[in-house]
């Protein structure tokens, strides 16, 4: 077993020190996956916030509380702040901090890369948020549709801080796409095949590889844009002989899949509390893990069903409505493996698998009228209204910030080593759901009876007074219910009763360390015999011989990426500045641009490659002998 | 809190050992074969949306083709270039290094050549079409710019494995920088192959069938 000795050296090699220095520097993915979580968790406050100044201004006809220009700007940020860095990193935040407890590993793939991922998704969203400031936010939705966007009708920076704080959040999310595909496909523990993957590695990987084929698209219409809007070039406006099409096709070319990124390893998330409250292990793994696959495969042929009224072709349109129709197949088999589970099992009411259980009913209100605005006429009827808003709140909400929620109080025990409390947040979760559905539902029927979408205000006597009231009393009411949770969060961080490693007795090998985990989490590499790897009778760390400890260095093994045979030993990077230094170098290279000043953009440049050397080039690293 | 039902689980006949592996080198190149796949996707949108915007306008390149004088030299270069720079990665592989940083200088050298050339080929198609002439011309500019910068890339890429003080196997990182490098470069000049066929070939061909030439 293992010896004190052995700890000592591996606490030698892998923990960061405290110092300001460490802080910057570390590489460590427990670190950066909880800077990951608490910083996109202030984006969903902040964007929550913008959603309520614009329920008070819909809440009565004819509202003067903010200005048309205002509520454009504050609706604008609402839509990218949760769909860019919010919804999206908050998953990439539970993904860094649990895969590699998941799967066995001692970090990811490229720590250095993950440490940079983080930075250059902090710095773009302050590149994002410097644009209210000017009075200059983006104005033209979160879709930002051509040609409103074009300098004649949205002159100032605000659209220029759009394109090039998306463009600079793709290469954090890029990278961090490669980041989990090499992790997931190579750092498995020994014996972990992939027919026992944990079904949250298996949504991450499939929402990494989407990412890699989805994103550049939505890097190309930024870049056409800037060009157009900066640069005098055509690409869009008519005028030039440009298509404003093209953005569309572009937009939602990335846009369809993204929905699929922010919502899939959400479903893993589900797909991995639900068995455990169930106390039986998941009906319909390989369904499941299929399913996952197929609905990112899927989801890049389905993108004109967002284009349904531009005008199109018979033949494009039914198409594309079936790849829509054909991606609700996996989702129901995703959700009839849970109710199936449910179902089976002996359910334990926690507030965890209260979260779980709800996103999955959300879901399939939200699933229903997806479905819905699929069928063209209906598409036809219900497009610009409510009702898409309702439906895309439905989805996001139900299957991203409700299984969010689920995950934090299934997690956070193992992140702080202290319980939530669960009266809170039962508590929580039940002012939470009313106030969804209170916010929520009442939109389907304003937008089935007209009241368009993106609009400042409407005038009294069409009939959406009552109904747009309701919405904001719920509104105020959901976010009363997550600022429970909060305070939930505050209260238990110190006085929670201690969590112990495993205490809801899951089947995942994240549970077998500590809580909160050692900094070299195992002190023996683990080795995984079945899916269930703390549910079956096999001692995962058993090793008598001290044979796999790897504590020769920063050390961890790599395998093969179908059986997970070991075939190598992965060398880990220390501490390192570089990737801070190269996040900043890249933001004053963008800022610099929204502001033109060409020369220390160029400046900028130069300090990206030579960042970029000095992060790579060799030095020694800290060994023991 | 209730007990689970039991997983079977079949042991292993002995313990697993991780000691006496070798020393992972691959996880780089897994690493770029992502990027290169990220980065063809945008090329891939780039051809796509020179396609979308050529569809119904009043003149496009098949109207006017660009001249094919300098595209086959450019292509010439790009593709012997990455010839040396494969054989300078099978040297590092037979531990002969000095031969190795020689031909990835001269690499470097073809790449400078390539931006050279093109850089003439810009001046002399600037005088009939300008980025904002109108969206042929803005797409055509923005896709061999935007190669064009990954070539840039590519030669700060091989400058920094040019003076790389070591290549061979080792235990801290860069791995195997040589051969990672080089996927990059071949990509880029799969690229401009592709860059060939769609923006200089094609239309001529078509300008040919068509039987019209605005010049």
């Amino acid at each position: 077993m293992a010896t004190a000795f052995v700890e000592d050296r591996l606490t030698y090699l892998w923990e960061t020190p405290k110092t300001v220095r460490g802080w910057l520097g570390t590489v460590d993915h427990k670190e950066l996956g909880i800077r990951y979580l608490v910083t996109a968790f202030v984006f969903l406050l902040v964007g929550g916030v913008e959603a309520l100044l614009v329920r008070i201004q819909l809440a009565r006809p004819d509202m003067t509380f903010l200005s048309p220009e205002a509520y454009d700007q504050i609706f604008t940020m609402h839509g990218v702040t949760m769909i860019f860095w919010y919804a999206s990193p908050i998953l990439s935040g539970f993904a860094i901090y649990m895969i590699p407890l998941m799967i066995g590993a001692r970090d990811v793939a490229f720590p250095r890369l993950n440490s940079f991922t983080y930075w250059s998704f902090l710095f773009s969203g302050i590149l994002l948020y410097v644009s209210p400031f000017f009075r200059q936010a983006p104005h033209g939705g979160w879709f930002a549709y051509v040609p409103y966007t074009l300098t004649e009708y949205s002159p100032g920076i605000g659209m220029d801080i759009y394109a090039l704080a998306l463009i600079f959040i793709t290469i954090s999310t890029t990278a961090n796409a490669v980041n989990f595909v090499v992790t997931i496909l190579r750092l498995r523990a020994p014996g972990m095949a992939i027919s026992r993957m944990p079904l949250f590695a298996y949504s991450t990987l499939t929402i990494s590889l989407v990412i890699l084929f989805a994103l550049p698209a939505l890097s190309a219409a930024c870049i056409f844009l800037e060009l157009e809007r900066r640069w005098g070039m055509h690409f869009f406006g008519v005028a030039g002989g440009g298509d404003i099409f093209l953005w569309q096709q572009l937009f939602w070319f990335f846009g369809h899949p993204w929905v699929y990124v922010i919502f899939l390893p959400a479903t893993g998330m589900v797909s991995m509390i639900i068995p455990v409250f169930s106390r039986r292990p998941i009906v319909g793994y390989a369904w499941i893990a299929i399913s996952t696959m197929l609905t990112g495969l899927v989801g890049f042929g389905v993108w004109l069903h967002h284009m349904f009224t531009v005008g199109m072709s018979d033949m494009a349109m039914s198409f594309f409505s079936a790849g829509s129709m054909t991606i609700s197949i996996f989702t129901t088999i995703q959700v009839f493996a849970w109710l199936a589970t449910i179902w089976k099992g002996k359910p334990v009411a926690t507030t965890s698998m209260y979260y779980a259980s709800a996103s999955v009913a959300l879901l399939v209100v939200g699933g229903l009228s997806g479905i819905f605005t699929g069928i063209i006429p209906v598409d036809w009827q219900v497009h610009n209204t409510y009702y898409v808003v309702a439906h895309i709140h439905y989805v996001l909400i139900g299957a991203n910030v409700f299984p969010v929620f689920a995950g934090f109080y299934y997690w956070l025990p193992k992140m702080m080593g202290r319980m939530m409390n669960e009266t809170l947040g039962k508590l929580s979760f039940w002012v939470m759901f009313v106030g969804f559905n209170v916010g929520f539902f009442p939109m389907h029927i304003l937008g089935l009876e007209g009241m368009p979408r993106r609009i400042y205000t409407y005038q009294p006597g069409l009939g959406f007074e009552s109904g747009n009231m309701v919405v904001t009393v719920g509104s105020f009411v959901f976010g009363l219910g997550v600022l429970i949770s909060v305070i939930n969060f505050f209260i238990s961080r110190k006085r929670g009763e201690l969590a112990g490693p495993n205490p809801w007795n899951s089947d995942g090998l994240e549970w077998a360390s500590d809580s909160p985990p050692e900094s070299y989490e195992l002190a023996h590499i683990p080795v995984v015999v079945t899916r269930h790897p703390l549910w079956d009778d096999f001692d995962e760390t058993a090793d008598p011989e001290n044979e796999r400890v790897l504590d020769g260095g920063r050390l961890s093994p790599t395998t093969g990426w179908l059986d997970a045979e070991p075939v190598g030993i992965a060398t880990m990077p220390e501490d390192s500045l570089a990737p801070l230094f190269l996040a900043v170098a890249m933001f004053i290279f963008f800022f610099a641009l929204v502001f033109r000043h060409m020369w220390i953009v160029l400046a900028a440049l130069i300090a990206v490659f030579f960042m970029g050397c000095y992060w790579m080039w060799p030095r020694e690293s800290k060994e023991v002998v | 809190m209730s007990t689970v039902a039991q997983v079977s689980a079949q042991p292993p006949a002995r313990y697993v050992s991780l000691q006496g592996l070798p020393i992972d080198q691959r996880r780089g190149e897994w690493a770029m074969w992502c990027t290169i796949a990220t980065e063809a996707m945008l090329f891939v949108c780039m051809f796509g949306s020179y396609y979308y915007l050529g569809t119904n306008k009043d003149r496009w390149a098949i109207d006017y083709p660009p001249s094919l004088k300098y595209p086959f030299v450019l292509l010439a270069i790009l593709l012997s270039s990455s010839v040396v720079l494969e054989w300078g990665n099978k040297q590092v592989k037979r531990g002969r290094f000095v031969a190795a940083r020689i031909a990835l200088w001269i690499t470097v050298a073809m790449g400078l050549v390539f931006l050279m050339l093109q850089a003439f080929e810009y001046i002399e198609h600037w005088k009939s079409l300008t980025p904002s002439t109108d969206s042929y011309g803005s797409i055509f500019y923005t896709i061999t710019t935007l190669h064009a910068a990954h070539v840039i890339v590519g030669l700060l890429l091989l400058c920094y494995v040019g003076v790389l003080p070591r290549y061979g196997d080792s235990r801290s990182s860069p791995h195997r920088p040589y051969a990672t490098v080089s996927m990059y470069w071949h990509f880029v000049d799969i690229v401009w192959v592709f860059i060939v066929i769609f923006l200089y070939v094609i239309p001529t061909f078509q300008g040919h069938a068509h039987g019209h030439f605005a010049r």
